[in-house]
């Protein structure tokens, strides 16, 4: 810090630690911490709480209307009485018998006026005792919604099964797809880094340099073209006499997860390519002439002096790869979109751009940076390399 | 006695890599058809006159794809690149974010390398850790992040802005070791003779330092640009209900196949094969007069 300051003086250093702080703090923390905080808040919808509102109003309402339709039939009953009909024993009577049946009011309109009005009585009775529950109930949902949202884990536990499968093949896939990508490009970083002849290193080098440069989008365009339906794979196999075309038959690649897998692979190969070409470039060719002389087989050249010196590009490789495939929106979602099982980050996109549920959104993505994170925690331990090898 | 050695490695050689040869040699063709028949197959259904991008079902060679075609009344016919204005505009929209984005982490990158070269405390290792950690993490989760800071914080919504910064920060990131390996290279002695001779430190800033980092500069800017222009997964979730070519392209994708892909295809494996190309002569002739100068 002091010597930043002697070189360049108050202004320029404090504007250098300025703009430093501003990138730091500004859009790289509280960005993630902003992320972070909203995944452990779980939004709740008050689904259950808004249903027992609406009920204890329609509760409400049905008990005015009970009430209005008594003083109705009151009324008309005092009119009768007045012509003297409607003894009053009879009243007492159909009360009992209303508490014990419950009649429904539909079907009271047959009865006397008397029956009528202890029937409604019975019902309203009955509504209220609901209503209270009904409040009680309401209430607790209520104090639910709030104690919810407060900080929970509840949108990582709230996780379906699905989910959670999707997210676990996920990794597993982007797994695969980086061991593939090494064990076929290992051999070809090898053999551009080793070429003697320069001319040659640098034909090989363009040629890895052109497909890298082009597109990610291009590059999986091309092979949905390939893959599609009436693709040039189809195409060629229905030259070939293998599947017959014209009868309806050709195979649908692209709503494979196979598909996903193989597109995948080629759209990401040169991540892992150019940093293996980085360090093995710097390998002097002597080490590897020492150990054929002193009688190694090639296998045993490569295990025991290349591969141990590749171990930082391996490492850079793989995060990137890793990193690349499982955070990957582009190959899962252009190559037979909906047509194949999800892709995390296709979840991950859903819940913010469909259900609009930011934080389970925000929950996901932050398990897809652990998951990440986690995987060069493990790369760095397993190839033995530090943070300044990887990033370089 | 050299001489036979010499034979002997010889034979050893002719008879042991011979065969391991013909196999990588074969490998090697093998990889490169896989990486380049997709993109020739792209190339070449850009120009052919069937609606659907396909080169089994050829309907003749056209250029309508690029040139789009009117009738005699002036009507548009079909549909090519300058019929196209979504994809113009998105390559409008590609072109601001870009220079914004190369206004922003050039100077953010350059910061951090300057700091950490002088740092030497542990602080250092934390610091690189989190100024690299853009870089490492997934493309969508820096857009997301950057999605809802700025809609929570500022109520920005979504669109060119919040693509351009999400951008920046890991674009940042890469200026940033780019500067970093530069500075390494750089003869301290010179700084403090400029300081010796009475310069201020803002002179010497100006007239050593940064001339000195002037040739990265260019390179940052170079890589900036296209990293910018080429990314998709962080600008699209960050970018809302706008769009650049990137994503437009994807979005077609999206609703099948266009021969307009295609076009727009062409055009960028013609520029990367001529970027590339003087790419490589200039650092062959680099290497060859840096070859020249150690004699």
């Amino acid at each position: 810090m002091h010597s930043l300051y002697r070189s360049y003086g108050a202004v320029l250093a404090s504007l250098f630690l300025g703009l430093v702080a501003l990138w730091l703090v500004a859009l790289i923390a509280l960005p993630q911490l902003n992320m972070i905080e909203r995944a452990f808040v779980y939004e709740s919808r008050g689904g259950a709480a808004i249903q027992s509102q609406v009920d204890i109003d329609r509760i409400y309402q049905r008990i005015y209307t009970i009430e209005y339709d008594i003083d109705a039939l009151r009324d008309q009953a005092e009119g009768e009485v007045a012509i003297g009909v409607a003894p009053g024993a009879k009243i007492g009577e159909d009360n009992t018998a209303g508490v014990g049946i419950a009649v429904p009011s539909a079907t009271v309109s047959s009865g006397t006026i008397e029956e009528q009005i202890a029937a409604l009585e019975t019902e309203a009775g009955g509504l209220k005792a609901q209503l209270v529950d009904l409040e009680v109930e309401e209430t607790r949902l209520l104090e639910e919604k709030e104690a919810a949202s407060g900080y929970s884990l509840r949108n990582f536990t709230t996780m379906s099964s699905l989910h959670l499968r999707i997210f676990g093949m996920t990794l597993v896939y982007s797994f695969c797809v980086t061991l593939i990508c090494f064990v076929v490009c290992y051999p070809i970083a090898y053999t551009v880094a080793q070429t003697a002849n320069r001319e040659r290193a640098a034909m090989l080098m363009l040629g890895l340099l052109i497909p890298y440069a082009i597109n990610e989008l291009l590059r999986i365009f091309a092979w949905t073209m390939i893959l599609a339906n009436e693709g040039m794979l189809n195409t060629t196999l229905d030259a070939l006499g293998l599947i017959d075309m014209a009868q309806g038959e050709p195979i649908r690649w692209l709503a494979s997860n196979g598909a996903v897998f193989c597109v995948m692979v080629y759209a990401y190969i040169l991540f892992m390519v150019f940093p293996i070409y980085n360090t093995i470039e710097t390998l002097d060719r002597n080490q590897i002439e020492a150990s054929k002389d002193l009688g190694a087989s090639l296998i045993r050249t490569h295990l025991r002096v290349v591969l141990p010196y590749a171990k930082p590009g391996i490492a850079v490789g793989s995060i990137m790869t890793f990193m690349l495939a499982a955070g990957s929106i582009a190959v899962p979602g252009l190559v037979g979109p909906g047509l194949h099982p999800d892709w995390f980050s296709q979840v991950i996109y859903r819940n913010f751009f469909e259900a609009g549920n930011w934080n389970i959104g925000s929950a996901y993505s932050l398990a897809l940076l652990a998951a990440c994170t986690g995987f060069i925690l493990v790369n760095m331990l397993v190839f033995r390399v530090g943070i300044r090898d990887i990033a370089k | 006695m050299t001489a036979l050695a010499e034979q002997g490695q010889g034979t050893r050689r002719a008879l042991g890599v011979d065969w391991g040869n013909i196999v990588l040699n074969a490998y090697i063709g093998f990889f490169f058809l896989y990486l380049f028949v997709p993109l020739g197959i792209m190339v070449l259904a850009a120009f052919n006159a069937n609606d659907t991008p396909s080169v089994s079902d050829w309907r003749g060679f056209t250029l309508q794809w690029f040139t789009g075609a009117e009738n005699q009344a002036g009507e548009v016919t079909v549909r090519g690149l300058p019929q196209d204005t979504r994809f113009l505009q998105g390559l409008w929209h590609s072109l601001l974010i870009a220079l914004g984005v190369i206004c922003i982490s050039i100077p953010l990158g350059l910061s951090g390398a300057l700091l950490l070269t002088r740092l030497e405390s542990r602080a250092s290792t934390l610091l690189y850790t989190l100024l690299v950690s853009p870089m490492l993490m997934p493309g969508i989760v820096l857009g997301v992040s950057t999605m809802i800071f700025w809609r929570d914080m500022f109520g920005v919504e979504a669109g060119l802005f919040t693509a351009m910064i999400a951008q920046s920060v890991f674009i940042g990131s890469y200026c940033m070791l780019m500067f970093m390996a530069r500075l390494q290279r750089q003869d301290r002695a010179l700084e403090e003779a400029g300081f010796d001779l009475g310069a201020s430190s803002f002179l010497v800033f100006r007239r050593i330092t940064l001339p000195f980092l002037g040739p990265t500069i260019a390179t940052a800017a170079v890589i900036a640009f296209l990293q910018s222009i080429e990314n998709y997964n962080t600008t699209f979730f960050a970018i809302g209900g706008n769009w650049t070519l990137v994503t437009e392209i994807g979005a077609r994708m999206r609703f099948g196949l266009s021969p307009v892909v295609n076009a727009i295809g062409v055009i960028f494996v013609a520029i990367t094969i001529v970027a590339a190309v003087s790419y490589v002569l200039l650092k062959r002739r680099r290497d060859q007069r840096i070859l020249a100068l150690r004699g």
